[in-house]
């Protein structure tokens, strides 16, 4: 006896159909399952038999044959529970076959029915193929929130056996719930002495610029880098399925959370961790999970070298390609840059009160791991400093510098942005008296309409020029 | 010009070497200045502050016409000489080792430097001797016979910058020091200085004031440009200074930079 239901799997930030088929063969009690399972996969076996018998409900005493198909796409994660179950019901006729429905969820041993991390992502397999989906109840309504989908929530395997029992249509569908919050970011306006910061900032999220700041420690510019992600346009409902797809497949839960990632990884971490690998299913890494939002790349002098020429690629091309046994995936790595770093090995160099206790040797050493092609990306420079004296400029909440760069963002994708005369003669006498490289001219230009549009302009003035020209710090 | 050995007799024999008990001869590279000479001296583990201040009277006695002594070594001599050559002024290095010894090398454009601009290199021992520590204190005291003030910008509670001071103000040489903050290591010779009768140093300006009632009036005239002073200022903290928002400040910023009135070093601005 023969049954098949759909479930999900999430290859590079997309999804795929999994065809569960689920034969019952002669008494017996093996338990089969084939398909290019993980550990967590295969051991499915025992946690569906164990659910099943704690539901009240007679555990075929037969052969299961259980496979995953397509066989060659490597699957991972607890979430096939539920549909080997139903499956395994269906085939031996406990219950009616499911039909075209996609069923993802994690059964515990006592039958409760559990969220995994591919919830979102049935979800949307649900949309785009037309049919209704099944997973926990404690994420349906997040995942309702999906375009189109139908989201049938379940609390335990007994649950979801009695709605296949009564037919799919006398059941509510669940409700799409408002995202959940993410930790907050922190307010701009709570960065106080640091204005010239703050407007490098606000540049760098209406234009998506990279950003460098450098300075002693204590001067904020963790700070600062948390609240350039809490000042970016809300993100779209599209993207935010198109992040929070990534996330999954990392094995994050984000919902469709409209707020923009910020991702901060140890200068510790791996190559593959930041760029993306896994064992068996490809995982994304850090610059993907920044998607669409800000990868904060804290003292990054004690990255290796190595390590930060892998953000290269992915800066580059917007996408980062990930080659497993079995399975290429490519996860999109939009993401603005911003790094941070300490003048020098101990930090105080440059320091108004504080001694620097590095030789000058140990300090061109630390500078020389950050130099070449990877400090060419960052438009703006910033060099922070502990500061005093009053402040002019007005210490604007986030929300407000939010209206502000969604505008900005706005006038330069119309690309309608143009150079005056005399913007062109400011850069084109700068670059004359040395100030500026044949390369700083491009990044003062484009910085220059970032500026421009933040003044909700389309058209670069010397004025705009100017500014742009002093938002630069040599380094 | 080659290295030369100079000796009491000869008519480049400064006036304030006499002052030394046993009239030391010396080899000379390059030209010592005929201008009054200022020795500006200090600590090699300074802070960024005391760069800051030690570079702004290097370049505020050049400009007042006078040549800037001091000892190559890193930190706070450094930075004077550094100062005092960005306006080509007249500078005089006195080493610890041997006169065509540049310690620390990296301090070699330095050495050139002062050099090409007419200044001179000063050395008691013969060339190819390395830079031991011992000889040091002995080569402070021909800066402090050579000058006709001192002034220590950052000292720890010993060092060499305290014993210039100290056999500078044995030979009749006003010492001038800058005040610091009294829990800081690198303030306490220059509060200790202070305590024992050193004039404290109020800024470039006021320092350029003091010593022309020493050694007379300036040659040339003080002037510091749109609020900028000699020292520079980091350029985060111009919208202060100008009291301007930080658009209009950096608008100011990049228009003076283009008419050359300042210039970027580092992350500070200066006078250009």
């Amino acid at each position: 006896m023969y049954a098949a239901t759909t479930s999900v799997a999430l290859v590079g930030g997309d999804v795929r159909p999994v065809e569960v088929q689920v034969h019952v063969g002669r008494p017996n009690d093996q338990f089969k399952l084939s398909g290019l399972p993980d550990t967590a996969v295969r051991e499915a076996k025992d946690r569906v038999r164990a659910a099943v018998m704690s539901s009240k409900i007679e555990f075929p005493n037969r052969t299961v044959t259980v496979n995953l198909a397509p066989a060659h796409l490597p699957k991972a994660g607890t979430d096939f529970d539920l549909p080997i179950a139903i499956g395994v019901l269906a085939a031996a006729r406990e219950i009616p076959h499911p039909g075209k429905m996609v069923v993802v969820g994690e059964l515990a041993l006592d039958g409760t029915v559990r969220s995994g991390a591919s919830s979102i992502g049935a979800a949307v397999l649900a949309a785009r193929s037309g049919q209704a989906c099944l997973m926990a109840a404690s994420v349906a309504s997040e995942a309702a929130a999906v375009p189109g989908a139908t989201v049938h929530g379940v609390n335990s395997l007994a649950e979801a056996v009695e709605i296949l029992r009564m037919g799919l249509a006398g059941h509510p569908p669940a409700v799409a719930g408002e995202p959940a919050r993410l930790p907050s970011v922190g307010d701009l306006s709570e960065v106080r002495g640091q204005p010239m910061a703050r407007r490098a900032v606000e540049v760098s999220a209406a234009g998506g610029h990279h950003l460098l700041m450098h300075g002693p420690p204590g001067g904020g510019k963790t700070m600062l880098a948390r609240r350039l992600a809490g000042i970016l346009p809300d993100l779209t409902q599209e993207e935010a399925v198109e992040v929070a797809l990534i996330h999954a497949a990392a094995g994050y839960r984000r919902g469709l959370s409209r707020e923009r990632p910020f991702r901060s990884p140890h200068h510790t971490a791996s190559r593959q961790a930041l760029v993306g690998g896994g064992t068996g299913v490809a995982v994304p890494g850090e610059v993907s999970l920044a998607h669409r939002g800000v990868l904060f790349i804290d003292e990054m002098a004690e990255f290796p070298r190595a390590n930060l020429d892998t953000l290269r690629q992915p800066l580059e091309d917007g996408h980062v390609t990930v080659a497993r046994r079995g399975i290429t995936a490519t996860f999109p790595s939009v993401f603005r840059l911003v790094a941070a770093t300490n003048p020098c090995p101990c930090g105080f160099l440059g320091d108004r009160r504080k001694p620097c206790n590095c030789r000058p040797a140990a300090v061109a050493r630390y500078r020389q791991r950050l130099s070449g092609p990877l400090l060419d990306r960052f438009d703006l420079v910033v060099k922070l400093d502990r500061l005093d004296g009053t402040e002019l400029d007005a210490v604007e909440s986030s929300e407000v510098v939010r209206s502000r760069v969604g505008e900005a963002a706005q006038i330069l994708a119309a690309r309608s942005m143009s150079v005056g005369d005399d913007g062109r003669l400011l850069l084109k006498t700068a670059l004359e008296k040395g100030l500026l490289t044949a390369r700083g001219v491009d990044r003062v230009r484009r910085v220059g309409e970032t500026i421009a549009a933040l003044a909700g302009e389309t058209r670069v003035t010397e004025d705009h020029m100017a500014e742009a020209l002093g938002l630069r710090v040599d380094w | 010009m080659s290295a030369r050995v100079i000796a009491s007799g000869d008519d480049e024999y400064p006036a304030g070497f006499f002052d030394l008990e046993e009239r030391p001869s010396f080899w000379l590279e390059g030209l010592l200045p005929d201008s009054p000479s200022v020795a500006v001296v200090g600590t090699r583990r300074c802070t960024r502050y005391g760069i800051d201040l030690a570079e702004a009277f290097g370049a505020v006695i050049a400009r007042a016409g006078w040549t800037t002594v001091s000892g190559l070594a890193r930190g706070i001599d450094t930075a004077a000489h550094r100062g005092c050559l960005r306006l080509s002024g007249g500078a005089v290095a006195i080493l610890g080792s041997g006169i065509d010894v540049c310690y620390p090398a990296e301090n070699k454009p330095l050495y050139d430097q002062i050099l090409t601009t007419g200044g001179g290199i000063v050395s008691e021992y013969p060339p190819g001797t390395p830079p031991d520590r011992w000889r040091f204190p002995a080569r402070n005291r021909l800066i402090a016979a050579l000058a006709r003030a001192i002034v220590v910008v950052e000292a720890g509670p010993t060092g060499g910058a305290l014993i210039t001071a100290r056999l500078g103000a044995e030979m009749g040489r006003p010492v001038f020091a800058v005040p610091g903050d009294v829990d800081r290591e690198m303030s306490e010779g220059c509060n200790r200085l202070i305590r024992d009768g050193a004039h404290p140093v109020l800024g470039s300006a006021d320092l350029v004031e003091e010593l022309s009632l020493i050694i007379g009036p300036p040659a040339g005239a003080i002037n510091a440009d749109h609020g900028i002073p000699a020292e520079g200022v980091p350029v985060a903290d111009l919208p202060a200074i100008w009291a301007l928002t930080v658009t209009e400040a950096l608008i100011k910023l990049s228009r003076l930079e283009l008419e050359g009135k300042v210039r970027r070093s580092g992350d500070l601005v200066v006078p250009g």
